[in-house]
């Protein structure tokens, strides 16, 4: 079990969760998150003043898959997500040691 | 005087006396001394010569509540409906000098109609005199002048507190006891005078508070017919006008009034508990008006302890279009409007239709100014929306009522979340979180703000039906925007920011704002920055409306980045955009051009011209500007100068040449025009317009009926070159009374940026606004040696934000030319007159 968490642009969203829809996988997180990657933002200029946009407007997509399904996930989000300029975010695979469920205690099979 | 005259008045002496003698000189009879006294200056007004203009005559005070005793003083004002001049004199002598001659003590005040167009506040006794002016003869259109006057809501607020005033230093001197041993009938507390006062009191805020005093009517007049029978036996025993009831004149009084007992002590004690009693009687009476007086506030509106109320409810049920200025009392004053005021509407508004809440020109002007945000507005629109009225006056919001839209975010009612929209704009006045001062800085640059709120109170009315909703809140918009007759720009933007108000919260978090595209598209849309901070705005308290907690921080930075990115585009990439022949705009203008412009004169003046020219200007203005550049010759000025509301219009279309547009600022500058918005244009022939919005705060266009022709003759003299403009300018900015004092100063912006823009280096700047600023910025450009093409003026509170467009030798500038011109600019705005002197010696 794995826990695919993709940063992405935030027009991107709907498209990612559509396609993970499309993997039968509903169950996700999505958070309004700010950051930046190696493009380390950039200047701005509002009214002849310049300022630093350092921390980016973004948002981030966490689901936890099967090790069998890992793969097709993160090409379905890569293909959904990816505009080919820089800024389009990335995907980390952590893995999962256990999970359960709140409401029953169960534990998840893994 | 005729002799019948001066027998007349004394044979009304006589008798007048004669009832003092008796004891019976109360209020009838000194009413009808002065119905005889007002027979005789009647007499003498119609034997006078008139002068030339209209002429009345006001009795005022006492005279003019018909209390006239004995040696009374006989205060009249004689009102000239213009200036007085000598036949006006002459008219004076004749009314008043026989006055005097037998005996009359005569206090006349003498005004002319203009002294009424304002409040002298410095003479508050004149205008309690006033308070009961009433009208003996000459002009019925003065009088009514004079009653039209006193109803203002000012004059009636200063009556009752100078009354106020008046009333405590009064009592202050008889160290607030009406229990006097010697007491002054008309002065001491529980007097004549205390009498008058709450009379006044009442009729300037609320009449009917008369019947709701402590003592009834009948107890007040027999006080009031006591104290005058009183005072008319102190006048008779002192020949003079004596009002002090002193031990010795106790004695007489009492006898003349006939009290009984069998020594004069036992006479006077009688005399004297009866004195106390109706004394005690008025100043209560006082006291409980004075405490229950609400304030004026507008026609037929007071401020009360529970808010603002009508007065006169019964005029307020048949006067629809007083209810608005209910409210907005309420708003200018912090408080809110009354149950019964609120209960009053929610009875009468179904028997009006919308148009009779605005009727008349004043009435819409008052519509639109009630829908300025600020503080109270949200509370106050939903006090309306809850007693019906709002929902009237606009049937399409009535639409929207209790309208539930289901979906995942909506968290209100259609009119609820519409509402909250206008609660988070006026909330912006006062920004409650970090990084909404930006916004807020957008708000207060706004041209006209309530347009802004009159587009949120209709943007979602078309949510009555299920179908698409913006469409059908434009055509339900259109109908409101006919009723309220507005000009047609309005009516334009209005419709606009309804059509277009889910465009940027789209554009913000459903595309990618990184993705020039996306901005270039955006600012198409938007046009112009007016509409792109407008349509900002809306959108934020828009999406604030849906839920509590769906304008998260995040999606607040994702709205400014946009924001700023069109804001960008707009002001510094539009010199690259240029109007050609295939602009859709200019095929509609050359169809509806009229039959005086050729399509040669338009196309010669608009192609080449930054497309931005046809967003800015509607098609008569273009017109008018291309007829204004027909046969236009070097050192030719033609120009139009025009008012527009509070501000000034001023168009000017000359031929490119150094200095030009420091000039033309100068020249405004020097007349103590203050620039608050403006552009500079310049087409491919050299052609320029300059189109600048000014505030005249010396009033000079106002006070001079040549002032246009002296601005636009300075403007010829000075392009052509036979004016300097610096000297005169120079002595105004140097002088005392222009230096602006208590504004904190702040470093100048200055920025040179040669990527936004493919053929203009573009220089941005941000400075205190003070008199002459572009005119010293512009210079300093144009002894760079640089062209000015475009510029952008703007304002913001005390800042001015300008945005010139500019090359050296037809290219942008170089790094050695940013520097060297940014330090020069520098220098000019840190004030050293040195360097600046300097730069004029070598011009």
């Amino acid at each position: 079990m794995k826990l695919i968490k993709a940063i992405v642009r935030p027009n991107k969203v709907d498209e990612v969760k559509d396609a993970l829809g499309k993997l039968s996988i509903s169950g996700m997180t999505v958070t309004e998150v700010r950051g930046h990657g190696k493009q380390k933002g950039h200047t701005a200029v509002y009214r002849g003043k310049e300022y630093n946009v350092s921390l980016l407007p973004k948002m981030a997509v966490e689901t936890v898959v099967s090790d069998g399904i890992v793969e097709e996930v993160i090409r379905a989000i890569i293909q959904a997500a990816r505009t080919g300029e820089i800024g389009d975010g990335r995907v980390f695979v952590i893995p999962v040691e256990e999970a359960y469920r709140i409401r029953t205690g169960e534990k998840d099979p893994i | 005087m005729p002799p019948s005259a001066f027998a007349q008045l004394d044979a009304a002496r006589q008798e007048l006396s004669a009832q003092a003698a008796g004891g019976t000189a109360g209020r009838i009879a000194l009413e009808h001394f002065s119905d005889r006294v007002d027979g005789l200056v009647r007499q003498l007004f119609e034997s006078a010569p008139h002068p030339s203009s209209d002429v009345a005559i006001f009795a005022l005070g006492g005279y003019g509540r018909r209390h006239l005793c004995l040696h009374s003083d006989i205060d009249v004002l004689v009102l000239f409906g213009g200036p007085i001049g000598l036949a006006g004199e002459q008219f004076l002598r004749t009314l008043l000098h026989p006055l005097w001659d037998v005996g009359l003590d005569v206090s006349h005040q003498v005004r002319e109609r203009e002294d009424l167009a304002q409040l002298d506040a410095s003479n508050p006794t004149f205008l309690l005199a006033l308070a009961d002016a009433r009208p003996l003869v000459g002009s019925p259109a003065l009088f009514e002048e004079v009653a039209a006057f006193l109803d203002a809501t000012e004059p009636r607020a200063f009556v009752v507190a100078s009354l106020e005033q008046l009333i405590d230093e009064r009592h202050a001197a008889f160290n607030d006891t009406p229990y006097q041993l010697e007491p002054d009938v008309k002065d001491a507390p529980g007097g004549l005078r205390d009498l008058t006062a709450l009379r006044s009191l009442a009729r300037a805020t609320d009449a009917a508070l008369l019947t709701r005093l402590p003592a009834d009517r009948a107890t007040l007049d027999e006080a009031e017919d006591f104290l005058l029978r009183i005072r008319s036996i102190l006048h008779l025993e002192a020949r003079r006008n004596q009002n002090v009831l002193s031990h010795e004149m106790q004695e007489k009084v009492a006898e003349r009034l006939g009290y009984p007992g069998t020594s004069a002590r036992q006479q006077v004690e009688r005399v004297m508990s009866d004195y106390f009693r109706h004394a005690r009687s008025v100043s209560r009476a006082l006291k409980f008006t004075r405490r229950m007086a609400p304030t004026p506030v507008g026609r037929n509106l007071v401020r009360t302890r529970d808010g603002i109320r009508f007065v006169d409810a019964a005029a307020a049920r048949s006067q629809p279009e007083s209810w608005l200025p209910l409210f907005q009392a309420a708003i200018d004053r912090g408080v809110p409007v009354t149950d019964g005021a609120l209960g009053l509407i929610h009875a009468e508004v179904n028997r009006y239709d919308a148009g009779e809440f605005y009727p008349a020109p004043a009435d819409r002007a008052a519509v639109l100014a009630f829908l300025t945000p600020r503080p109270g507005l949200y509370a106050r629109l939903s006090e309306m929306h809850d007693c019906g009225l709002l929902g009237r006056m606009f049937p399409e919001f009535a639409a929207i009522s209790c309208r539930v839209v289901r979906d995942f975010y909506h968290k209100y009612t259609v009119d609820e979340h519409t509402l909250l929209t206008i609660r988070n704009l006026e909330r912006l006045g006062a920004p409650s979180r970090p990084g909404r001062e930006r916004f807020a800085a957008q708000l207060a640059d706004l041209r006209a703000p309530e347009l802004l709120v009159l587009s949120l109170l209709l943007h979602d009315v078309g949510k009555w039906r299920d179908e698409e909703h913006a469409v059908e809140s434009v055509r339900m918009a259109r109908q409101v925007l006919e009723r309220l007759q507005l000009p047609a720009a309005d009516r334009e933007l209005v419709e606009f920011l309804i059509s277009n108000h889910l465009r940027m919260s789209v554009a913000a978090f459903r595309r990618d704002i990184d993705d020039p595209e996306v901005v270039r598209q955006f600012a198409e849309l938007v046009g112009v920055e007016e509409r792109l901070k407008m349509l900002c705005l809306m959108t934020l308290v828009d999406v604030e409306a849906v839920s509590l907690d769906i304008l998260t921080p995040w999606r607040e930075e994702l709205l400014w980045r946009l924001y700023v990115d069109t804001y960008n585009q707009l002001t510094l990439g539009y010199g690259d955009e240029l109007i050609d022949n295939a602009q859709g705009g200019l095929a509609t203008l050359l169809a509806q051009a009229p039959p005086h412009l050729s399509e040669s004169d338009i196309r010669q003046f608009v192609e080449g011209l930054p497309r931005r020219y046809l967003r800015l200007f509607t098609p008569d203005a273009v017109y008018r500007h291309v007829q204004l550049a027909r046969d236009i010759q070097p050192d030719h000025v033609h120009a139009v100068l025009e008012q527009k509301g509070a501000a000034w219009e001023v168009t000017v279309v000359t031929l490119d040449k150094p200095f030009l547009v420091s000039n033309i600022c100068g020249v405004l500058s020097s007349f103590g025009m203050d620039i608050l918005r403006g552009q500079a244009m310049t087409n491919p022939n050299g052609l320029v317009l300059d189109h600048f919005e000014f505030a005249d705060e010396e009033r000079f266009l106002e006070l001079n009926p040549d002032g246009r022709a002296s601005v636009l003759r300075a403007l010829e003299a000075v392009v052509s070159g036979e004016l300097d403009v610096a000297a005169r300018l120079r002595a105004r900015e140097q002088s005392l009374v222009h230096r602006r004092s208590g504004i904190p100063h702040f470093a100048p912006v200055i920025h040179c940026d040669n990527h936004s823009s493919r053929r203009y280096t573009i220089l941005e700047i941000i400075e205190k606004n003070q008199v002459g600023l572009l005119h010293r910025i512009s210079r300093v450009i144009s002894h760079q040696g640089c062209n000015v093409d475009l510029v952008l003026i703007g304002t913001e509170g005390e800042k001015g934000i300008l945005v010139f467009h500019i090359t050296a030798g037809g290219a942008k500038l170089t790094d050695a030319g940013q520097a060297a011109l940014t330090a020069e600019l520098t220098r000019a705005l840190e004030g050293n007159d040195e360097i600046d002197q300097g730069h004029r010696a070598t011009e």
